[in-house]
Parts: structure tokens; sequence; C-alpha cells
């Protein structure tokens, strides 16, 4: 081992070790790089038929659930079509739902020492991170779309034009960016398989609680408050002030101060925690 | 060497069944299965009971408060939480390649499932317990002596049972833990919400009336609800016409599942 290591210090010298080190840092590379490692994490997606049926089919079908049980009971109630609650519940709920299967990516991939050898690889350093953002970003645009194909055959339609309905999309993109940054943090820190069951009552207990579910005055007054100002209302009413028209910008503001919270207190767990699996900790 | 293996007596059928049913009891403890799955089911009570009380709540309920017409549900929830809990660990022992070493040493081939399946009844006891309490929280009682109350919980057992033999197959099938975590929420729900749990027969569009009707949960729903009883007399008394499907349900899910675990257990892993 000596030997080789020393023959490749003679012959490449200074140069093959700058060239590495640059290689870590030119941006260049970073681009190319992110893109190869998103492709793989959506091939890999794509191969996965369960991740499909639990980013796409079950939340296609709690909507349809959503639709059958409830619309005509809310409908009476408030005045508007139920499904103006119900679409950005159930498209918040494929967001959500598809950040916890891809956490156990992030797990088996520190378990099985992928992320490790990436980290001896002499590629930029923030290749594996932004390749698993922008994986998550195609993702959650796929999933969105479906959902909200449904929604439309059963039908939903905006009644507040293309721009509005652009902004509606991006609402549950930045909130499943936030939530995957959270489960990421925990899968980089925390690696009981239990974190998986473990995130399932809160997923339960956020989307029953959301103004999307029910209207804000069907809950006890004493709980209300919690309901309006919990991250997955606001993005649920910001989303049906965009397609159905109401206020927007107040709940639109809230969801997006909870999310930059909530990924301004992961990114350094998250670095961290890659930093320490990239290491062969556990 | 042959002399000192020879020596110890094989240890029994029963004791094997226990010490391999202590392995996966004695962890849930300590890795905090037991915590997610009381969290669980305290979760579902909350989630169900505080949005819907007030949508819900009126004169065709058929009960006397909705807290008493959707106690059932929430055993029913808490019961298949468990029956997920053993799925993963089937898948898990399935992908870990612990069968197979049962495979290779004198156990009888039922008798890792036999642990597992007594394992997920024990979730289940568990699970109703917890329900039973938060159900209690709410306000839901039973009204029809102990007798019944009996039989609302044997029950519910038995569709734990069931459904802990449904999910067992199912993991060590699958082998793929992570998939079977998946099927944890929204499939319960969306199966729950579509019952007679949830809101009464007549609330439901009329075309989806009898699928509602006549799947296994609402009708396993009816005869729980039929035990529990009412404090008003709204309620019909129970009677085999209300008990019957339900069971046959079980009997009948059973029947399809008992002959294709033993054809999943045989094969060599």
């Amino acid at each position: 081992m000596t030997v080789i290591g020393a023959a490749g210090r003679d012959i490449g010298g200074r140069s093959e070790k700058s060239a590495a080190k640059s290689a870590e840092k030119s941006l260049r590379d970073l681009v190319a790089e992110t893109r190869v490692l998103t492709w793989r994490l959506l091939v890999r997606q794509a191969r996965t038929p369960m991740a499909l049926v639990h980013g796409v089919v079950l939340p296609s079908s709690f909507l349809v659930t959503l639709k059958v049980v409830f619309g005509d009971s809310i409908t009476t109630i408030t005045g508007q079509d139920a499904l103006h609650r119900s679409v950005p519940l159930a498209v918040l709920i494929s967001a959500i739902s598809g950040s916890s299967t891809g956490m156990v990516g992030v797990g088996a991939e520190r378990l099985s020492g992928f992320i490790a050898r990436l980290w001896v690889l002499p590629i930029h350093r923030a290749a594996g991170l932004l390749a698993r953002l922008a994986a998550e970003v195609i993702r959650l645009l796929m999933t969105t779309a479906v959902v909200l194909g449904v929604g439309v055959a059963l039908g939903f339609r905006f009644e507040r034009g293309i721009g509005f309905a652009l902004l509606w999309v991006t609402v549950p993109v930045i909130s499943g960016v936030a939530f995957a940054a959270l489960v990421t943090a925990a899968a980089l820190l925390a690696p009981t398989v239990i974190m998986v069951e473990a995130t399932q009552p809160v997923i339960v207990l956020g989307g029953m609680f959301c103004t999307g579910f029910v209207p804000l005055d069907m809950y006890p007054e004493w709980v209300q408050p919690l309901v309006q100002y919990q991250p997955m209302s606001l993005a649920a009413d910001a989303m049906r002030g965009l397609s159905l028209g109401g206020p927007v910008w107040p709940p639109m503001m809230g969801c997006l101060l909870w999310c930059a919270a909530i990924i301004a207190l992961c990114l350094w767990p998250i670095t961290a925690g890659y930093r320490r699996a990239a290491r062969g900790g556990r | 060497m042959t002399s000192l293996t020879s020596t110890r007596t094989p240890p029994s059928t029963a004791r094997q069944w226990w010490v391999l049913t202590v392995r996966l009891i004695a962890p849930t403890l300590r890795n905090g299965e037991v915590a997610v799955g009381v969290a669980v089911t305290v979760a579902v009570t909350v989630s169900l009971y505080v949005p819907l009380n007030r949508l819900m709540d009126g004169p065709d309920l058929g009960v006397s408060g909705y807290a008493q017409f959707l106690a059932p549900l929430i055993v029913l929830q808490a019961i298949s939480f468990a029956s997920i809990s053993t799925a993963f660990r089937a898948a898990t022992d399935s992908v870990s390649g612990i069968n197979r070493r049962f495979q290779s040493l004198p156990i009888a081939v039922l008798t890792p499932m036999a642990a597992r399946i007594t394992a997920g009844v024990y979730r289940c006891v568990l699970g109703l317990a917890v329900a039973l309490i938060c159900g209690y929280a709410i306000g839901f009682r039973f009204h029809r002596g102990f007798l019944y109350a009996t039989a609302f919980c044997l029950l519910a057992l038995l569709t734990g049972l069931v459904l802990a033999l449904l999910g067992d197959t199912l993991g060590t099938r699958s082998k793929d833990p992570a998939a079977t975590a998946q099927w944890l929420l929204l499939p319960q729900l969306i199966f729950g919400f579509l019952s007679v749990g949830i809101q009464p027969l007549q609330r439901f569009p009329e075309w989806i009336q009898p699928l509602v009707r006549h799947q296994p949960i609402s009708r396993i729903v009816d005869a729980l609800r039929a035990f529990a009883g009412d404090a008003g007399d709204g309620l019909a008394p129970v009677t085999w016409s209300v008990v019957t499907p339900a069971l046959a349900w079980l009997v009948g899910i059973a029947a399809v599942t008992v002959p294709w675990a033993l054809v999943v257990y045989r094969r060599r892993a």
C-alpha cells in the first residue's frame, strides 16, 4: 500500500492533488455532477413502484374519499366547493408522505456506505445534497401535477387564471422541501427504523387538524388558534385563496415563514449529519 | 463429540415458541414500538373526534353522541395499526435472513410464524387497551354489561388475529420493511372513511352506499356498536343478524389467508 501511494505521489505530484482539490470546489463540475446524481435518484424512484403508489395513488384515492364522504356536507356548510379545500390537502399529504419515503432512502444510503463512497470521490462537496434537493423538487412537481389532475377530473377549477395557478403549484413544492429537510435531518441524526413509523402520527395530526380537512369554525374554540397557524393550514388557506379567491398573502407569508424557519433550523443538522455519515460514523 | 451434543434433549416446540415470542416482545419496550403504538392511537382518536364532532353530530346518528358512534372505528384503527407493525416485523425478519436460519434449525416450520402472530396479538391487546382508554376519555361507555363488553373485546381481538396473520404473510412475502411501513397511514384512513364507522349510511352518496354497507370494516363496526350499546334506546339489540356478517367476513379472510400463508412459509427462504 505504501509503495503504491508513494509511487502515485511521485508521478502525479502536486498537480494531481490540486486537480482533485479544484474538482471538489469547481462550480461547473458541481452542475454536471448534481445532474448525474439527481438522475440517479429519479431513476431509483421510478424503479420503486411502492414510492409511486405512496406518492400518487394513495393521495389521489384519499382525495376521492374526501370528496365522497365529506364533500357534500362541507360544501353545504361553507357555500364553497369543498374541492378547494380537499385538493390542497391531498397535494400536501402527497408531498409529505413522499418525503418520508425519501427518508428511508437517505437512511439506507448512510448504512450501506454510499454516502461515504461519494465522499472519497473527487466530486463537489455539495453535489450529494443538492442532487437530493433537485430530485425532491422534480418529484414534488410530478406528484402535485398528478393529484391536481385527479382534482380537475372531480370538478376542481382555478378561478383566478394561470398566474395564480402557477403560484398554487409552488406552495406544495416549497412545503414539501421544508418537510423533506426535516425528515432528512431526522434520518441522518436518529438512525432507527422506528423514525418512519414515528412520523405517521405527526402526518395524521397535521392533516386532520388542518383547514383543508374541515372549516376552521368546526373545531372547538380552544384548538382553533393551533389549527389556524399550523403550517399545513396556512398552506391550504393560501392555496384556497389562489384557486378560489379570498385572502392569499397573510397565509402565504405565514407558510413561507414556517418553511424558511424549518429549513434554516435543519440546515446545520443535515450538513453535520451528512459529514458524519460520509466518514462512516453511525 | 456425538455424545456431547446428544446429551441435551432438544427443547419442546412450546418452549421454542415461547423463546421466539419473547424475542419479539421484549425489544418493543426498548425500541419505542410501544410508545409509537400508543402515540398513533391517541393521534387517531384526537384527529377523528375533534375535527368531526361538530360536523357529524346530529339526530340521525342513531346513538346518543359522536363519541359513542366513533369508538368502534378507533378500536379498529388501533388494531390495524398493530397488524401493520406485525407485517413490518415479518418483513424485517425475512430480509435479515433469520427465517432462513430458522429453517436450518430443528424447529417446526410454523413455530416462528406462530411466535410472530402471538406477538401480533400482544400488540392488539395493547392497542385495544389504549383505544378503549381514549374512547372513555372522549365519552364512550359500555352500556350492556360485562358480558357484552367482553364480547366487544373478543371480536376486536379476533379481528386483530386475522389481520396479524394477513400482515405477517404479506410482510414475509414482500421482504421490504420500508414498503410495508408505507401502508401505515392512508389506506387505513381511506377504508375507515368509507365505512359506517365515520358517519351513518344515509349520509353517503347513494351510488356508493351498497359498497359502504357491506365492506368488512362497516360490518365489524356494526357488531361492535351493538355490543357496546347506547345510553338511549335508538340502537337495535344484539342479534345474530348483526354479528354474523362480521364473523363471516373474518372467517372468509382467514380462509383465504391461511392456505396462502402455508404456501409462503413452506417455501425455502
